[in-house]
């Protein structure tokens, strides 16, 4: 029987089963996914990113429901990159995946808030005096000022508003500019590039103001000095896209998947195609388990494990073999070929000196132009002395031979010697022993050292050249440099190594004692690392990290694994070259956004001061010095009085010009005009001889005077106190004057006081900062210790720029919500501080001249002051001379009534002046012209009528995206034009196919936008090449800004030569003397350790930022923790998990005990940074709450990064200068027998009245 | 109820027009009488002091009770939610629910802002206002507890918001929030077992039960654990009582 009518043709039953009765429809009620549909639920989704300190620069979407923020997620709609290229998405970590539970966290500061004891102070004198006046009258009465200044740190605040604290701050600044200068104005916020407008909210307020922005990089030591140093460069890296171009990949000191973690995946993929991996690092890290061979190098001996493997390429690649690649690559883009002067010493012996140059030689060898500035070298098929095109003589007045095309300076084409020996000719005038200073002999308790000589005398092929002063005796950079490895070229003579197995230095074999790791492993890494870069020509890569570059002799570290990379023809090739990705973070439209920031539209120059130096002098750790300059010198120095203490070498950099200062006269800096013209003389002039005479004294030489303290303070988007403030006691004793742990004494109190230029007073100052203002959205140690805290806005709450150099993407922050509670973007905090500044400050101030006094600057024509020797003009030797042989002293109109009408206007000096950076200029009347149409022009009467709108952030954005040549392809144009103009060749084809692309703020609001490829950079930006740094210095012939105009390996400076630094040698870490005088200290008898005290980067925060958030602490113990190895815990008696305390002279720090067998014997590492306000214990020794990583820390100077006036060696912001290094110290560690959390600390009362 | 204005501004940020109100408020908290003779002279101290002390004085003390000390935030996500992500969404369905009764946010606050969150109860009928206040009893009794142990007159509010409510907090809700203050910070013993991790073990037999839901809820336990010394409760687990009974379960 059919069943035909039975059946339905149109439905099914939905109680069917189907999949074979495994599955059924039911129908039963659904309302329970309303529960999940409503966690996935938004209004809108808004691009954002993380705002300071995270190199990540990941797009992330912030999901908004309800006008509130609910989560993020990651973006992937980054461009796609070529094929055969992985693409760069999705980025992002954990840490920033809970940022947006950070919004509306307890630990967010939702109010304007003021230390309770100042505002009463405050508001008594307000209600009967003028601001100006209300502020002075409290710090002029030391009782009063003592009041708040004392309890930093210990409570108090109470809540303000907007207009109060807006009115105290800018009358606080009136009056220490009107009193003792705006150069006591300080400002310290870091890393622009990840918020840029963030940053120049508050740069252009103080640069405006005449104040003093105070750098970051070389303070935080993340700058290479040895980048400046070796390439005229700050930092330029490749993208991490280019590791996947890599064939042989060492990661270096540097923890990939932990600290890079959004980009890590260009590391794993690359090894799925073939590359080969290399991690060198002391503790079993992260990093470790990706790499084919791990090296476990003692840590701190970094250098001698670059200069063994150095060794073994030499001789292998360079000595026994020579590869073609190699030796050209040596010929043109290095300073190997170069002539170096050697001199006799009163002890006979021979030693490298300087660049031999054109002026040396009878008529300068034709070269009228800077000829003292013109290296020479020889040419390989005639033999005779060249002067090669490229050198930084050629780049300053004349045009078109700033250039590494194979020629000398007469056109003709020329192929340089790198050796005297050898060759079808020889023309060496024989053989002379060479000395070279030798410091792996000097003892250290905790490091290994040698019996071999101080000074080494290695045999070099040397040549007899005629000068005006007679003859003299040269030899080639080259020849020095394979001497200095001690690789045996069969010349004879000692101090080389015949085989790897020879304990000669920087043998293998030598370098297996020092560092541990065995010479076998030495000579392999070494081997496959040349042998890949000479199939490739030059894919070996270094991805270097910040713990090579935080020890005192960084630069051996870092110059020991460049001149690897530059032996192998690494640098500026596609997948090679050297990655540093620490602390920069690229900010890509640099030369747009520095107009903005710095106020350069209005007034130049700005004030800039090198952290480092300021920091050591203000904080007093001068006071405390422990290294003596003969423990740094070269056993090879040149006669000199090589004395005093390290401040005295800063002091003395100061006057010659080299670094910057500020506060930088005893007097006020507005008054020095009016003193000027009544004297007759130009402000140069006078400043010139009343310096010279005495009259006028430069703040350096006394800085606890209080006429020199640095006065007002602002910190934002920075956690100084509770993350990069090394020294941290000291920072709390002497700048801000409150309780400290600190358990030294100074050097007065020690009878070993050394200085000499310096003013020494025996009761040294507490509590130099009469303000401290703090902006952040969260209360972070910083914020406990400032005596105003403002609420600023979080990354989702306002509109900003983001660019790393991690990837070629500029993309924004944007406001998911407004800010929330009382909170306001820095951009406007700044903005109404301009304002209240410009209503208060008509009490004391109107149009005033400021003397402003600058450094000898790189990359400026300046830049070329110093060729010869060192002289300082106090010594009676020479004379001052501004911008020659000391700083550059220039005038500039301060209007500050107008204060905020300028803040908000484009100023006229960009039409008049026009735009540039490094060197290069162009003009911007285009830009100003469009910036006028785009953001509207002001109306209002008075000096800024008819001038480009800044009113908003969005408006500041536009003014940066519109000026720099990164984000306006015509403005790109217009820079390569600039910079043909100096090499004599073309380049404007690498921009001319985007030259109408301009990258505006809302394109990037849509889209992350590549970056347009730009002569401010050394990298391109193609379809065809990943970024990678000194890519046009090599592709485009584009000269280094060093001396030789080339990757410089010798440094010829007079201090580099003096304190050892010539060329690349091994130095163990200081001894930094601070754990004897506290050994024995903790009287319980608990048995003490002592370890090297390491801070790396942490895994659950981005330094001290998700340090506080309760999703990363869960991920963690939650509290300070430090990490020993199992051996060290054992003699310590202890076991994971037991409370230790941390200590030396500078301070304790109470934590838990992390026993790990990752953690190498005779080092702790504790995380940089943990802060202080998260379940942090009392210390038995200070009594205070346990200290943070910094408080057993403190910066010691060095020297050679003092030097300024010669080429690359010239100050620039954050560019070169002092280094705030850390990681020699040493700690005593034992059990904490008694936590006490200090809950029972009283609030302080209020000040009586 | 007007004693729910008057808690929730006595709550809100010591200023000059709250000092001058403090009559007002006695008076008005008596005439209503919701709370008894014992509950509202537990308020004089506090109200003494308020109309006694020098303002920075009671601001200072207020910031550092309140602002800066998480453990007695007033933001009532805080010890619910902590940092979790069901805070943003218990936010809104708060926030929704001023938004059915015709009330608009006008402040910079958070809708879980408790003088904010008062406030709003203070305009419902008196059994709608208790029962809404049952639903974070529990929060109330903890803050009540952490602040009566630092001797803050600042308890009696809460003590007084516990009285209003329609029920009694449950007590294991009390319980999981009142756990962490069990730990004395000075026993170290106490302070180990708090950070102590669990031993992970391999082999036959182990496998099974730890990969268990009931091991893997454990863990998840154990990891959100408070460290000891962090004055809050990271993430109690989803105690959504109090989010959840808004609009929806109302309409």
């Amino acid at each position: 029987m059919s069943h035909f009518l039975d059946r339905l043709t149109f439905f099914t039953r939905k109680d069917e089963a189907f999949s074979g009765g495994h599955g059924i429809t039911t129908r039963e009620d659904r309302g329970w996914e309303d529960g999940y549909r409503k966690r996935w639920q938004h209004d809108k989704v808004v691009r954002s990113t993380h705002g300071v300190n995270c190199t990540g620069s990941c797009s992330w979407k912030v999901y908004v429901k309800g006008g509130i923020v609910t989560w993020e997620t990651q973006q992937t709609d980054y461009p796609r990159t070529r094929p055969d290229l992985p693409n760069h998405e999705p980025r992002g970590c954990a840490r920033g995946a809970s940022y947006s539970w950070y919004l509306y966290s307890a630990n967010r500061v939702k109010h304007p808030l003021v230390r309770g004891r100042l505002l009463r102070l405050w508001r008594e004198a307000r209600a009967v005096r003028t601001p100006v006046a209300a502020w002075a009258s409290i710090q002029q009465d030391p009782a009063k000022r003592r009041a708040y200044t004392a309890i930093r740190g210990h409570g108090g605040f109470v809540r303000s508003t907007w207009d109060e604290v807006n009115e105290m701050i800018a009358a606080a600044n009136a009056y220490t500019v009107k009193t003792y200068g705006p150069d006591r104005v300080f400002g310290f916020s870091p890393i622009p590039a990840m918020s840029m407008v963030s940053y120049a909210a508050g740069a252009r307020y103080l640069s405006l103001m005449g104040g003093v922005c105070m750098s970051f990089y070389d303070w935080y030591c993340d700058l290479p000095p040895s980048s400046p140093q070796t390439w005229g460069e700050q930092t330029d890296v490749p993208e991490s896209a280019d590791w996947y171009n890599s064939g042989f990949l060492i990661l270096w000191g540097s923890n990939v998947p932990q600290t890079r973690t959004p980009d890590a995946h260009f590391y794993t993929e690359v090894r799925y195609r073939g590359a080969k991996s290399v991690v060198i690092c002391p503790d079993y890290s992260e990093a470790s388990k990706f790499a084919d061979m791990w090296v476990s190098v003692k840590q701190g001996t970094d250098a001698a494990l670059g200069m063994a493997m150095g060794h073994v390429i030499l001789k292998e690649f360079h000595v026994d073999r020579q590869v073609p690649y190699f030796v050209d690559y040596a010929k043109r883009y290095t300073d190997m070929p170069m002539l170096v002067r050697l001199v006799r010493q009163e002890d006979g012996k021979l030693v490298p000196e300087r660049f031999l140059r054109a002026s040396d030689l009878d008529g300068g060898m034709g070269e009228t132009n800077n000829p003292e500035w013109k290296t020479l070298a020889l040419d390989e098929t005639t033999g005779e002395l060249v002067v090669p095109n490229g050198s930084v003589g050629f780049r300053w007045g004349e045009k078109g031979k700033w250039n590494l095309e194979a020629k000398r300076a007469d056109g003709a084409p020329v192929d340089l010697r790198l050796s005297l020996a050898g060759g079808e000719k020889d023309v060496s005038d024989g053989f002379e022993d060479v000395a070279f200073p030798y410091f792996g002999n000097i003892a250290h308790e905790h490091f290994v050292s040698d019996a071999h000589a101080s000074v080494l005398e290695r045999r070099v092929p040397v040549k007899r050249i005629a000068t005006a002063e007679g003859e003299t005796l040269v030899a080639t950079v080259y020849d020095l440099f394979l001497a200095n490895y001690g690789v045996d070229r069969g010349f004879g003579g000692g101090n080389v190594a015949e085989s790897f197995d020879d304990d000669a230095p920087y043998s293998p074999a030598w370098a297996e004692a020092i560092t541990g790791v065995k010479r076998d492993q030495i000579v392999t890494v070494a081997r496959e690392f040349a042998r890949n870069a000479e199939k490739t020509d030059g894919r070996s890569m270094i991805i270097i990290g910040a713990a090579m570059n935080h020890w005192y002799h960084m630069d051996m570290n870092y110059r020991s694994a460049i001149n690897m990379l530059v032996m192998c023809g690494c640098v500026g090739q596609s997948g090679g070259g050297w990655s540093h990705y620490v602390g920069q973070e690229k900010l890509r439209p640099q030369s747009g956004w520095a107009p903005l920031a710095f106020g350069l539209d209005w007034g130049r120059p700005p004030r800039q001061q090198n952290s480092t130096s300021c920091f050591y002098a203000h904080t007093d750790q001068w006071r405390y010095e422990q290294l003596d300059v003969s423990e740094i010198l070269s056993p090879t120095a040149p006669a000199g009085p090589w004395d005093g203490a390290i401040i005295d070498y800063n002091i003395r950099a100061e006057r010659m010009g080299w670094l910057p200062s500020a506060p930088q006269l005893e007097e006020n800096p507005l008054g020095i005009a009016a003193k000027a013209t009544a004297a007759g003389l130009s402000p140069k002039d006078y400043v010139a001889q009343s310096l010279k005479s005495g009259a006028l004294k430069m703040s350096c030489e006394d800085p606890d005077n209080p006429k020199n303290w640095p006065r007002n303070l602002f910190v934002w988007r920075s956690n100084l106190l509770g993350s990069s403030g090394k020294g941290h006691e000291y920072f709390l004793k002497h700048l801000l004057g409150t309780k400290h742990g600190l358990l030294g004494k100074d050097l007065g109190e020690e009878g070993k006081r050394k200085s000499k230029e310096v003013v020494w007073r025996d009761e040294a100052p507490e509590g130099k900062l009469d303000l401290l203002v703090t902006l952040d959205f969260r209360m972070s140690t910083t914020c406990v210790y400032s005596d105003i805290v403002l609420p600023t806005a979080s990354w989702y709450e306002k509109d900003d720029l983001n660019t790393s150099d991690m990837h070629p993407f500029i993309h924004p922050l944007t406001a998911a919500v407004d800010p929330v509670w009382e909170s306001r973007t820095d951009w406007n905090i700044y903005k109404g501080l301009a304002a209240a500044f410009s209503e208060v400050a008509p009490e004391v101030l109107g149009v005033e001249t400021d003397v402003v006094l600058t450094p000898i600057l790189h990359d400026t024509p300046g830049e070329i002051a110093q060729p010869f020797d060192v002289a300082d003009w106090k010594t009676g030797a020479i004379e001052p001379v501004p911008g020659k042989t000391m700083p550059q002293v220039t005038v500039v109109e301060r209007d500050y009534p107008n204060l905020y009408k300028r803040f908000t206007a484009l100023g006229p000096l960009m039409t008049k002046v026009g735009n540039g950076g490094k060197g290069m200029a162009w003009n911007t009347e285009h830009e100003v012209e469009l910036l006028r149409e785009l953001n509207g022009v002001v109306t209002e009467e008075g000096p800024t009528k008819g001038l480009a709108r800044i009113e908003t952030a969005i408006d500041a954005c536009e003014v940066l995206l519109m000026l720099a040549p990164e984000t306006n392809g015509e403005v790109a144009v217009k820079a390569w034009e600039s910079l043909e103009t100096f090499t004599g060749r073309e380049h404007a084809h690498l921009a001319l196919p985007k030259e109408d692309e301009k990258i505006r703020f809302r394109d990037v609001v849509a889209q992350p936008r590549k970056i347009i490829s730009s002569p401010i950079w050394s990298g391109l930006e193609s379809e065809k090449v990943c970024y990678n740094a000194c890519y046009t210095n090599v592709h485009e012939l584009i000269p280094w800004r060093t001396l030789t105009g080339r990757q410089q390996l010798y440094q010829d400076h007079l201090w580099m030569r003096a304190f050892g630094e010539g060329f690349c040698v091994y130095r163990p870490p200081i001894d930094m003397k601070t754990v004897h005088p506290v050994k024995g200290r903790g009287a319980d008898g608990a048995p003490e350790i002592v370890l090297n005290f390491i801070t790396p980067h942490q895994k659950w925060g981005i330094h001290s930022t998700y340090s506080d958030n309760l999703m990363m602490l869960t991920l963690n113990r939650g509290g300070p923790v430090v990490w020993i190895s199992e051996n060290d815990a054992k003699k310590a008696g202890l076991v994971d998990n037991d409370w230790i305390e941390v200590y030396n002279t500078n301070g304790a720090i109470s934590a838990r005990a992390v026993v790990s067998q990752r953690v190498k014997d005779g080092m702790c590492m504790m995380y940089h940074a943990q802060e202080k306000i998260v379940n942090t214990p009392g210390s038995t020794l200070t009594g205070q709450r346990g200290g943070i990583h910094n408080s057993v820390t403190r910066a010691v100077l060095k020297p050679t990064h003092m030097i300024g006036g010669y080429a690359q060696l010239s100050y620039g912001f954050n560019y070169y200068g002092t280094v705030g290094a850390n990681r020699d110290e040493f700690v005593v560690v034992r059990k904490l027998a008694k936590v006490d959390w200090l809950d029972d600390e009283p609030v302080p009362a209020v000040a009586a009245e | 109820m007007l004693t729910l204005k008057a808690l929730s501004a006595l709550l809100g940020y010591p200023t000059r027009d709250l000092l001058r109100a403090i009559p007002a408020i006695r008076e008005g908290i008596a005439a209503e009488a919701a709370l008894d003779a014992r509950a509202r002279g537990a308020l004089e101290p506090l109200l003494a002091r308020l109309e006694t002390e020098d303002l920075y004085d009671l601001e200072e003390r207020y910031v550092l009770l309140f602002d800066r000390t998480r453990a007695h935030s007033l933001n009532l996500f805080e010890h619910v939610h902590g940092e979790s992500r069901d805070r943003g969404q218990a936010m809104v369905d708060l926030k929704a629910l001023y938004d059915g009764a015709g009330f608009e946010m006008a402040s910079t606050e958070l809708p879980d802002y408790l003088p904010l969150f008062l406030e709003y109860a203070s305009t419902l009928p008196g059994e709608e206002a208790r029962a809404l206040l049952a639903e974070p009893a529990h929060v109330f009794e903890a803050l009540r507890d952490r602040l009566a142990r630092k001797e803050s007159p600042y308890a009696a509010v809460f003590a007084a918001l516990v009285a209003l409510c329609a029920s009694a907090p449950e007590a294991s809700s009390f319980e999981a929030l009142a756990e962490i203050e069990e730990t004395d910070p000075n026993d170290l013993a106490a302070l180990d077992r708090v950070w102590e991790e669990e031993e992970v073990r391999f082999g036959p037999g182990a496998a099974t039960a730890e990969c268990g839901v009931d091991q893997l809820a454990a863990k998840v336990r154990q990891a959100r654990r408070p460290a000891p010394g962090l004055e809050t409760p990271a993430m109690m687990g989803p105690r959504t009582v109090f989010t959840h009974s808004s609009s929806t379960d109302r309409a």
